[in-house]
């Protein structure tokens, strides 16, 4: 068992230190452009529509951060009750309602709850989407309870792995795009402003550019020991996800893949006796209690990868589309079926297959899920995951079980004794190897 | 197997033996296609002559295996159909369709494929926006759908066993569109229990038979009168795959009578017909878009827009009092339910709003809250 002196010896990187502020500057931004009247959005995330608010100067509130955010702070108790008093089910997304709670309160004392970092500012839209998991568009509808805004959602598909992608390619990207056109007329006409397309394709080109210097900074992960700590992994997902497209966020990956490199280059790993080598491999992180990624690392059990937050896979942007809109419908396309071609080789399951291809690349020891019992897109199937991985790797898996967001649920002392035997028995299957 | 010549005898009868008259079916050479929810088009199907079956849990006995393989925050309705493939009650299926109609629907094929396979899977990749780039969308998935039965048969579906095929299952639609007008009547014609029955024994047979039944049902419903009824307070019930008879009629048995429904398993699943134009496949995608009104499609809107059909049913069928019983861990009703109970109210209807588990293993707490309500209506 490690004590707390044990815990503080991880050595985290400074890029993920750099995350708290700015995510800090992110909604003070968006009070800002608030009261000067710029448009605000709700926004969710993965909606595949970031570049096009950037290019229209519309400023985005990720709803789900927020929610990510009040549970790591501590602060989301009087937004979870607060929904649930209004008849929301204590079984629905820790995030919507953690959100559904703070808008409520809004509606019902007229002003904003100001923490953490100034509350989410009152949104001119709201913008859902279908990708991931119903709540993305069903929150957005319940929000019309409490405000009276615009709402305008989008389906993002992904295409189901059995099927023949060249058959389907065509009328998938087509809707895709479709989608897209649809959610941009929507902006032009709440905004009153028109969409500059070649100010999106550059907006897209960088974020694209930054989305290549995190997948080569996660590539660096591979190397023994690990130079990223779990924690990190789940900070440093944050400029891409809601800063896409800006400078700034191209920068924060350069300078992450500079600084993951120096410590490869110099043997520096996160832990000082790394034993285990782990992959978060299914569901969201507890953001109650992260803390217990240090307990682990306290361990000697390092996460070279996760599957929480993986940076987007590979996609070269072609040089004959010069229409941003079908670009970004193609690219939606590729990444997603990205590892389509060898799971309908092999298991069949793309995420499976995503497992398969993490373990021998960053020499896996076992598996760790977090069974979100408000969250069905992410929890659904992990026992699957683990049956199916079996057929191809013999592994070990931990699963724990809370929430995102409601630390209620939650019990470290009883997680902390499963990671103790889970770690026994990924020593067990190491040694017999 | 014994039938009645009476139609709602017969109806409970074919309810009672689903299984085994599925069997049956399998045993005599029909392709029996488990499918899941309103969502998939039966119509593809039926023109194929193969047999779609509406997948379905079990009230009334606990999940005896399914929690070795699925989490507990999956809903207790999925788990329990589930738990009854793993049992080996479902093996006389030849093959299982899936919509993506929610998120448990999205991840339940893989697992039943790796635990139980078959000899056909197919998942259909349905919008969860409504408009012309949905429909669109949809038929062309439709398309492939249709082109992967056919593989399956060995024979291509043609545009007028196609248009056939809409016009029996419209026929059904119209017929138990007809029933629910006799529930109209104060006291209704035919109970809650017994249109819940009807509705499900058509959920294992083929479309023709049930068109039959129907219309059985329709006989034995003429022949009665409302006078020697008593009157109950008339409720509506609101929610996802309420497919057991038993829970209507434990409401009813609290004292009301369930004058209509809002349910997935219910008129949600026929209450709008496929309307047939030149393109058959085209009038088949536009009606899985725009014409099921489950909270999975985002549909745009406030909620009067977006509620109304159901006050209109509310009024339509003089009911006095309105039940959401939705089952834990449903997303897409558990996100409607607070906002829709508003709405209700401020129309002036009593709401009665829960969330349970599918199962009536343990009847009573939900009695004392069906009565207490029920008292309400008086």
């Amino acid at each position: 068992m490690a004590d707390s002196t044990d815990i503080k010896k991880e050595k985290r990187t400074q890029s993920a230190r750099n995350v708290r502020p700015l995510v800090e500057s992110m909604y003070l931004r968006a009070h800002q452009a608030r009261e000067r009247g710029q448009k605000v959005a709700y926004c969710m995330v993965m909606s595949q529509y970031d570049e096009i608010l950037a290019a229209m100067d519309i400023v985005p509130v990720w709803t789900e951060n927020y929610g990510g955010l009040c549970a790591t702070l501590g602060t989301a108790q009087p937004f979870l009750e607060k929904a649930e008093a209004e008849g929301y089910s204590n079984l629905i997304c820790g995030y919507a309602r953690t959100g559904l709670g703070f808008d409520a309160l809004r509606a019902e004392t007229g002003e904003a709850p100001q923490t953490p970092d100034g509350g989410m500012p009152m949104p001119d839209m709201l913008l859902g989407s279908s990708i991931g998991c119903d709540t993305r568009f069903k929150w957005y509808q319940a929000l019309g309870h409490y405000m009276d805004v615009p709402i305008y959602c989008i389906d993002v598909i992904v295409p189901p792995v059995n099927r023949n992608l060249y058959e389907i390619k065509d009328f998938y990207v087509k809707y895709q795009a479709e989608q897209l056109r649809g959610l941009v007329k929507f902006l032009e006409k709440t905004t009153g402003c028109q969409l500059d397309p070649d100010r999106l394709m550059s907006i897209i080109h960088r974020a694209e550019e930054a989305r290549h210097w995190w997948w080569e900074a996660q590539q660096l992960c591979r190397a023994i020991p690990a130079p990223m700590t779990a924690r990190d992994h789940f900070n440093i997902f944050v400029p891409h996800h809601f800063m896409i497209g800006e400078e700034a966020t191209l920068d924060f990956y350069k300078e992450l893949y500079q600084e993951l490199k120096d410590r490869v280059d110099s043997g520096i790993g996160v832990v000082d006796n790394e034993r285990y080598r782990l992959l978060f491999a299914g569901g969201l992180p507890p953001w109650h209690s992260m803390g217990i990624f240090s307990y682990f690392g306290s361990l000697g059990a390092v996460f070279p990868a996760q599957l929480a937050y993986p940076p987007p896979d590979p996609f070269i942007i072609p040089d004959n589309i010069n229409d941003p809109i079908e670009l970004m419908a193609l690219r939606s396309f590729e990444r997603f079926t990205y590892r389509w071609e060898q799971a309908h080789r092999g298991c069949g399951d793309f995420w499976v297959q995503h497992i398969l291809d993490l373990v021998p690349e960053f020499n896996i020891d076992g598996l760790v899920m977090h069974g979100v019992m408000s969250c069905r897109a992410t929890s659904m199937g992990q026992i699957y995951y683990q049956n199916a991985v079996q057929k191809y790797a013999k592994l070990r898996t931990l699963f724990i079980g809370s929430d995102i967001v409601d630390i209620r649920t939650y019990s470290e002392a009883q997680t902390k004794i499963q990671i103790d035997n889970f770690l026994e028995t990924v020593e067990t299957y190491k040694s017999n190897k | 197997m014994t039938i009645s010549s009476r139609g709602l005898e017969r109806a409970w009868e074919l309810y009672q033996d689903r299984l085994s008259y599925a069997r049956v079916m399998a045993s005599q050479g029909k392709k029996v296609i488990g499918y899941f929810c309103c969502y998939t088009p039966v119509e593809l199907m039926t023109a194929l002559d193969l047999v779609p079956y509406r997948i379905g849990g079990r009230t009334d006995e606990p999940v005896k295996e399914a929690d070795a393989y699925l989490e507990t925050c999956v809903c207790s309705y999925v788990r329990s159909a589930f738990d009854l493939a793993i049992c080996g009650e479902y093996d006389f299926l030849h093959g299982l369709v899936v919509p993506h109609t929610c998120d448990a629907m999205w991840r339940i094929l893989n697992i039943w494929k790796l635990h139980k396979p078959l000899d056909y899977t197919y998942f259909i990749e349905v919008p969860h926006m409504v408009g012309p780039s949905s429909c669109h969308f949809l038929e062309q998935e439709l398309k492939l759908f249709k082109k992967s039965l056919e593989q399956l048969v060995g024979r291509k579906i043609t545009e007028e066993a196609l248009r056939d095929a809409i016009d029996t299952h419209n026929r059904a639609r119209a017929l138990l569109q007809e029933i629910y007008q006799y529930r109209k009547a104060d006291p209704p014609l035919i109970s809650g229990t017994e249109i819940a029955r009807v509705l499900a024994a058509g959920r294992g047979i083929p479309v023709e038979e049930f068109n039959e039944l129907l219309l059985q049902v329709i006989h034995d419903i003429r022949t009665r009168d409302s006078e020697s009824r008593r009157k109950k307070p008339r409720v509506l019930i609101y929610g996802g795959e309420v497919d057991d008879p038993a829970i209507i009629e434990l409401i009813e048995e609290c004292g009301a009578a369930v004058v209509m429904d809002d349910l997935c398993t219910g008129s949600r699943s026929f209450w709008e017909p496929v309307k047939l134009k030149e393109n058959a496949m085209e009038s088949l995608a536009a009606h899985y878009v725009d014409d099921i009104r489950c909270p999975r499609t985002f549909r745009p809107g406030k909620p009067e827009e977006r509620f109304q059909y159901l006050l209109d049913f509310a009024r339509e069928f003089n009911v006095q009092g309105i039940i959401l019983y939705l089952y834990r861990f449903c997303d897409g009703h558990a996100l409607e339910a607070p906002g829709l109970k508003a709405y209700l109210n401020r129309k002036g209807f009593p709401v009665l709003h829960l969330e349970e588990e599918y199962t009536l293993l343990t009847k009573g707490q939900l009695r004392t809250r069906f009565q207490a309500f029920i008292e309400t209506l008086g």
